[in-house]
């Protein structure tokens, strides 16, 4: 199944859940995300949506909603919700509870304006929140599509990813793609060879693929047979400073070994160009659209996963790079995580360009290149 | 490459600015073309100004916003002041001078005048197809819009509705070609 | 159905590996989770259970049986086991909280689980104290009492929960008994249990339980028993809403 469609960006991640085989939407409605809610709400109460046990519920806030997911993910669903701003700060909660307990949820941040309530428009400042919003080491998966496609292939993708590696999983966009109109091609994953991963329930598993304390830290699962019967205990409480150095280095490792399996990066242009601009997300589709119209002056490097975050490759993007360019609808939260990645790699100067909860236009980002280049 | 059509619209809540440049991206899609839209969303949903962006051509970025217009539609009075900022040379502006009457703001770029409220009024007595009638004439203004293929994506758009009242149909038509033969 | 007259100290789905218990001596914890593991035997229903445990003291009862369970964040315990059974309607999902988690950080959740009639069991144990902090107030802590953060003696009010769900849900199962009569508690729990199991929609059960160390009356089972009885039993309505 192949078909083109004007679409939604909220529909598009609806859509992506579905075909993903998520079978529970568990959240709170909050702008620019809630016409998520309403096209699952309406798919779940549909005869399809009934024969295939949808489950829709919203919350009585985004608290409750994150923990259901979590619920709903240790019961062995693939489970999602979709939140923003002070929806995500909120969501944090169980966020943290997620990478402490590796339980694959999948959560869609569409970034609006910041601090606080601010406006329900847009933003890139939520990079932060979520990629680090929680207490402790937690580690989780981020990924920052650009476009109405990547939204689909990266809500699907997020499942996978969530499954495979059992870490909290995000896709980061904003609302300019939420509530933005156009072209996306819908499909099957199946038809499109994709896999998708297996799932497992933590609580009431009769047959298991791998051990659960394979997954979850070994000091967070007890594990006792009962005439013949398996009985799995999890806590994240721990009494020991020991204890909580083991799960903190057994989640490290798991992450390790993971992480490079899932960095994703776009390089785009000409690898002679001088300026490299760093920009992920929708500045990312504007700065593509930039380097087009400066005609060799400009390349691009996109980070796709935020966390982790594609070092090796921007490390090695930034060879012959004259001045990096960080445009971003924030402040020094993408440039952050280049300057760690790129701390004494390179002598080129870097210019951050910080426009905090306001939208960058191609023009602005064509001028800014020019402005540079001498 | 052809250069992409960039389309500003702007007015009060309620007056269906989402949905003429919704429709109008739409309408270009289903013919075609590469199309993107995306509102001004905010939390004046009601009683405030809104506005919205489409973009149309055969290569659509993207990026949804733009920093100039081509195609610029005011209204309201309060529009004109909310979108001046993406006027440029040359940029077409029609506007709804039922509501806009002060144009010394947008006087040099010749604006094209839509007395569409009162049409709607007077002629069609139905003010709610005041948008059917600024939506004829935004679409004269784009280039490589098909206005047959045009107007059947509206019945499309509008089948439920007409299917509920079917003179509705007939009236939105005359709204719309009323619009387009006066821009 | 279980009486005192069973020949076994402990339920067969007791984890037998993990005692003696955690609990402080005197703690009404053991009473209620004993009870409900009685209860669990009585239906069979050992392999069905999810069992959530709040942070607090009820934590320490992460292991006391055989039984699939998972701890969870401060509050959080009943909006996960609702996401628990919404995901696996075959599960008997049971949320194990105590006053603080329940009437304080976790009322929002609580409440509208019982609005949205969730089928899960909630079971607070009420002792009128924070106690894992230290002896905290409690929105149940009685009038005139002294703990940590009231100095002075606590104010006027308290919550009943069971008079609130009951407000919220007419057709929930709701209940609430004391550790001083186990006969009745594993009585209602047995019922409150089955009820979810049955599919009927929401059970809530509180139970009146002693905190001898933040009571102080730890070297003083009259006094606890007095406590329980003559003060909490008189203030908190026992038996079937």
């Amino acid at each position: 199944m192949r078909e083109k469609q004007f679409l939604m960006g909220n529909e598009v991640l609806a859509r992506a859940a579905r075909a993903a085989g998520a079978t529970g939407m568990y959240g709170y409605p909050i702008t620019p995300g809630s016409e998520v809610l309403l096209w699952w709400a309406k798919e779940a109460g549909s005869e399809q949506g009934k024969k295939d046990g949808l489950v829709f519920l919203q919350a009585e806030d985004e608290i409750g909603a994150s923990f259901m997911l979590s619920g709903a993910a240790l019961a062995g669903t693939k489970a999602f919700t979709v939140t923003a701003g002070p929806g995500n700060v909120l969501m944090q909660d169980a966020f943290s509870m997620c990478e402490a307990m590796r339980i694959p949820i999948v959560a869609y941040i569409n970034q609006r304006g910041g601090p606080s309530t601010s406006t329900v428009i847009y933003s890139q400042s939520e990079v932060t929140l979520t990629a680090f919003g929680g207490n402790g080491n937690g580690y989780r998966v981020v990924y920052a599509p650009s476009d109405l496609q990547e939204l689909y292939d990266y809500g699907i993708k997020a499942f996978n990813t969530a499954w495979k590696y059992r870490f909290p999983t995000f896709v980061l966009a904003d609302g300019y793609q939420a509530k933005m109109m156009g072209e996306v091609e819908i499909y099957d994953p199946h038809d499109r060879g994709i896999v998708m991963a297996s799932t497992e329930r933590y609580l009431l598993e009769e047959k298991r693929d791998r051990p659960i304390d394979q997954v979850v830290p070994k000091p967070e699962v007890h594990i006792r047979v009962q005439d013949g019967v398996e009985y799995s205990c999890y806590r994240n409480c721990l009494n020991l400073e020991e204890e909580t150095l083991q799960v903190n280095m057994e989640i490290k490792d798991a992450w390790d070994k993971a992480a490079p399996e899932i960095e994703e990066h776009e390089t785009y242009g000409d690898d002679r160009a001088e300026t490299l601009i760093v920009a992920f997300g929708i500045v990312g589709a504007a700065s593509k659209q930039a380097v087009d119209q400066l005609g060799g002056k400009a390349r691009l490097f996109r980070p796709i996963t935020l966390r982790p975050f594609p070092s090796a490759a921007l490390k090695k993007a930034v060879k012959g790079a004259k001045r990096i360019i960080v445009p971003e609808s924030a402040i020094a939260q993408l440039s952050r995580l280049v300057k760690e990645t790129l701390y004494g790699v390179t002598d080129a100067p870097m210019i951050e360009h910080h426009r905090p909860s306001i939208g960058i236009n191609v023009d602005e980002i064509v001028d800014l290149v020019r402005k540079h280049h001498v | 490459m052809q250069e992409t059509f960039k389309i500003v619209i702007c007015g009060e809540g309620g007056q269906g600015v989402q949905s003429i440049a919704k429709i109008i991206a739409q309408a270009a899609f289903d013919q075609g073309k590469k199309a993107v839209y995306v509102p001004y969303f905010s939390t004046e949903k009601r009683g405030g100004v809104t506005e919205a962006f489409a973009q149309i051509g055969e290569a659509v970025p993207a990026y949804p916003k733009f920093a100039k217009a081509d195609l610029w539609v005011a209204l309201s009075q309060r529009a004109v002041e909310r979108i001046h900022g993406y006027l440029k040379e040359g940029t077409e502006v029609v506007v709804n001078s039922y509501l806009v009457k002060d144009l010394s703001l947008i006087a040099r770029w010749k604006p094209i005048e839509i007395d569409a409220g009162r049409i709607a009024k007077e002629e069609f007595r139905k003010p709610r197809v005041f948008n059917m009638v600024m939506m004829g004439a935004m679409v004269k203004r784009i280039p490589g819009l098909d206005k047959d293929r045009f107007e059947a994506a509206l019945d499309h758009v509008f089948a439920s509705k007409y299917a509920k009242d079917p003179s509705l149909k007939e009236l939105n038509r005359n709204a719309f070609e009323k619009g387009y033969g006066l821009a | 159905m279980s009486d005192m007259t069973s020949p076994l100290a402990f339920p067969r789905c007791v984890r037998i590996e993990s005692k003696p218990h955690l609990f402080c001596p005197g703690c009404g914890h053991p009473e209620v989770l004993k009870a409900f593991g009685f209860a669990v035997d009585d239906l069979g229903i050992q392999k069905q259970v999810a069992f959530g445990v709040d942070i607090g003291c009820s934590l320490l009862a992460f292991d006391f049986f055989n039984i699939d369970t998972i701890e969870t964040h401060h509050g959080r315990t009943v909006p996960v086991m609702v996401g628990v059974k919404r995901g696996n309607p075959q599960a008997v999902s049971v949320a194990y909280v105590g006053d603080g988690g329940a009437y304080a950080i976790g009322l929002g959740s609580l409440l509208n689980a019982a609005i949205r009639d969730e089928n899960i069991l909630v079971i607070v144990v009420n002792n009128a104290v924070y106690a894992m902090t230290g002896g905290q107030e409690a929105p149940t802590t009685l009038p005139g009492t002294r703990t940590a953060t009231t100095p002075y003696g606590a104010d006027s009010h308290f919550v009943k929960g069971p008079d609130l769900v009951r407000h919220l849900n007419p057709g929930a199962w709701i209940g609430r008994g004391i550790t001083t009569r186990q006969l009745e508690l594993r009585r209602l729990m047995t019922e409150a249990l089955a009820f979810v199991k049955e599919g009927k929609g929401f059970a809530f059960l509180e139970v009146l339980s002693p905190c001898t160390l933040s009571w102080g009356t730890i070297d003083d089972p009259h006094a606890t028993f007095d406590i329980l009885e003559n003060r909490m039993a008189k203030a908190y309505r026992l038996g079937k809403f």
